[in-house]
């Protein structure tokens, strides 16, 4: 770029009217994508600040400009809310839950992920197809998938899981999987690896195949057995890259609405943050309240990620 | 510790043919290929079961026949039960499509002057939109709606069922992703073959057009699918945002059926099979562009 402004315009003012001329053209072009991630995402963003600390409702929506300032009585009733506060094992409420949940499920996805990448990476006949349906889960639509896992979790004797395990004598009754507490939960958690394992498993997979293969013939001739080898050559390689999926999905799923709602509809000790944000706004229309909510939920995440970010990925980075 | 060497080399040696670690290896295969692919086959093969076969006390495996009674009660006017998925089909479509030109057009000129120009406040431009990663929909929805009610007050437009309004939600959502992708593509290609257009005498616009996006085809292809896609499944916002039955996307449509008091899970995979197909042979026909994509964080959720 440089080399074309000297040619151009040898003297300095024209070099200049070029750079405003090349700017000019850059906003114009970047002003439309601009316009509607502004519009239509950072500034709703901060909006929502505001609405947390307003009373708006379903009557008062439509001049949602006006609404009365209620201070932190927001911020109050969700922290008093039987659905997010911690009310002992029997009711975790949806503060806890979300967190067990996204670290369970995160971790869950990024070791699944793993032996995934590590099966792909040896190479065997079908190896490409193969791949291609291990991204399946990932790619399809969530909407069928989920209603899918429903209807293999059915709780008559005629659902495919209790029919499987009830021929096997592992259980003497159908099972109600996605409505008794506690199994809908490690189910959910299941559910979140199955669909996103992928994710992890392609980046991991691209990490792989980037790791200098003279490092493994060192450590043959060091005479490391294949597990030495994966313990100390391999996963080395691939903390970083972990460590990045392990954020990234812990961000997506602590904010995922979708699953949980079409799988168990926030019952059955699953109700998690985004949820209840929803109960919030749309079942009882107090949208101040849901907005409350929505924020303590990202106040939650950007505190983490700062202290990941700052404190773990900074020790990987070093080592 | 060289006996113990030369022990492990010894068994690697024996193990080249019949090992236990292949044996692993064809068994955790086996269990990840089944649990991936079999909730597939149940979907499709429950599309094709009667009312009977869906309700029996036991699950059929193998439907007996290809039989359309699901199909039928989606599209056959005739039938008592008539869903008229047709509709939810086209809805989806008339959201989709529109979304995923936009946004490929819209990010081209977006990352293309990302990628090629210098401007102030280029940097904090990037990083405002790559923000969006952050903030879940659920967060956004309710300020949204409240101000597009308040807009659509003023200027005269519905916000709830309105296909357009969900095309403007959905490129907000899919706009920071598509222009992320394209302006990592962008600077793969050498600036000189630019260069060489620009000294010709062509304009700014005219490279763009006749230099750059031929070489950014497979780049596009990979943005469209993937824009398509996610407004295609998207769930959240159609659900707030459409009311009327005839509005419908197919991600609500499916969740109505699947929600009405009498279930029929077989219509519910059927329609389920109709939305899903489409989606996983575009990907299968694409799949090495779009698995390059995926790996560069492509998708967000």
């Amino acid at each position: 770029m440089a080399a074309l402004t000297e040619k151009n315009g040898k003297a300095a003012g024209r070099r200049k009217s070029w750079h405003a001329q090349e700017a000019r053209l850059a906003w114009t072009l970047i002003s439309p994508t601009a316009l509607i991630v502004f519009g239509l995402v950072l500034f709703p963003a901060f909006f929502s600040i505001w609405i947390s600390f307003r009373d708006v409702s379903l009557g008062n929506l439509n001049d949602v400009f006006h609404a009365p300032f209620v201070g932190w009585d927001n911020y109050r009733a969700v922290f008093n809310d039987f659905a997010f506060k911690w009310q002992g094992w029997q009711s975790w409420g949806a503060a806890v839950t979300s967190v067990v949940y996204t670290f369970t499920a995160t971790t869950l996805t990024v070791l699944v992920g793993l032996i995934a990448s590590l099966l792909l990476n040896r190479p065997f006949r079908g190896r490409g197809l193969t791949r291609a349906v291990f991204l399946f889960p990932y790619v399809a639509p969530i909407v069928s998938v989920v209603f899918v896992w429903r209807w293999l979790l059915d709780p008559r004797p005629s659902g495919v899981l209790n029919d499987i395990l009830m021929g096997l004598g592992i259980i003497d009754l159908p099972q109600a999987y996605l409505s008794t507490r506690g199994l809908a939960l490690i189910l959910v958690i299941i559910f979140e690896a199955w669909r996103y394992f992928p994710f992890a498993m392609l980046m991991i997979l691209a990490r792989l195949q980037a790791v200098d293969r003279t490092l493994y013939e060192a450590a043959r001739v060091d005479g490391a057995s294949n597990w030495q080898q994966f313990l100390h050559v391999t996963l080395p390689e691939l903390r970083y890259v972990m460590g990045a999926i392990f954020l990234l999905r812990l961000m997506w799923t602590f904010n995922k609405f979708d699953d949980i709602f079409l799988l168990t509809g926030g019952g059955f000790g699953t109700n998690v943050l985004p949820v209840l944000t929803y109960q919030f706004s749309f079942n009882q229309f107090n949208f101040g309240r849901g907005a409350a909510t929505a924020m303590i939920l990202l106040v939650i995440l950007v505190t983490f990620m700062a202290f990941y970010v700052g404190i773990v990925m900074r020790n990987v980075e070093e080592e | 510790m060289q006996a113990r060497s030369e022990n492990s080399s010894f068994l690697t040696q024996l193990s080249r043919r019949f090992s236990l670690q292949g044996f692993i290896f064809a068994i955790v295969l086996t269990f990840f290929l089944t649990s991936i692919l079999f909730p597939f086959y149940w979907m499709v093969s429950s599309s094709f079961k009667t009312r009977a076969e869906i309700g029996g006390r036991e699950p059929v495996y193998v439907p007996g026949e290809l039989r359309l009674e699901a199909y039928d009660e989606l599209f056959n006017p005739e039938n008592p039960s008539y869903q008229q998925f047709g509709t939810n089909i086209r809805n989806t479509i008339l959201v989709a499509v529109p979304t995923a030109v936009i946004a490929v057009i819209l990010a081209v000129l977006g990352s293309y002057a990302i990628a090629r120009l210098n401007f102030r406040g280029k940097n904090f431009m990037v990083n405002a939109i790559l923000v969006v990663y952050l903030f879940p929909g659920i967060l956004l929805i309710i300020p949204l709606f409240a101000m597009l009610a308040r807009i659509g007050d003023t200027i005269g437009f519905d916000v709830q069922d309105n296909l357009g309004v969900l095309v403007f939600t959905y490129l907000a959502q899919t706009l920071p992703v598509a222009l992320y992708m394209l302006t990592n593509y962008f600077r793969t290609i050498p600036t000189e073959i630019e260069q060489a257009g620009l000294i010709d005498g062509c304009s700014r616009m005219e490279v763009i057009w006749r230099i750059t996006l031929p070489l950014a085809i497979p780049a596009l292809v990979s943005v469209a699918i993937y824009t398509l896609m996610i407004a295609w499944n998207e769930f959240l916002y159609a659900f707030v945002f459409l009311n009327n039955n005839d509005l419908f996307t197919m991600p609500i449509k499916i969740s109505t059926i699947w929600n009405d008091p009498s279930p029929r899970p077989n219509v519910v995979m059927a329609a389920s099979t109709i939305m899903t197909v489409p989606i996983m042979v575009l990907f299968l026909a694409l799949e090495r562009y779009l698995s390059e994509g995926l790996s560069a964080g492509g998708v967000k959720g």
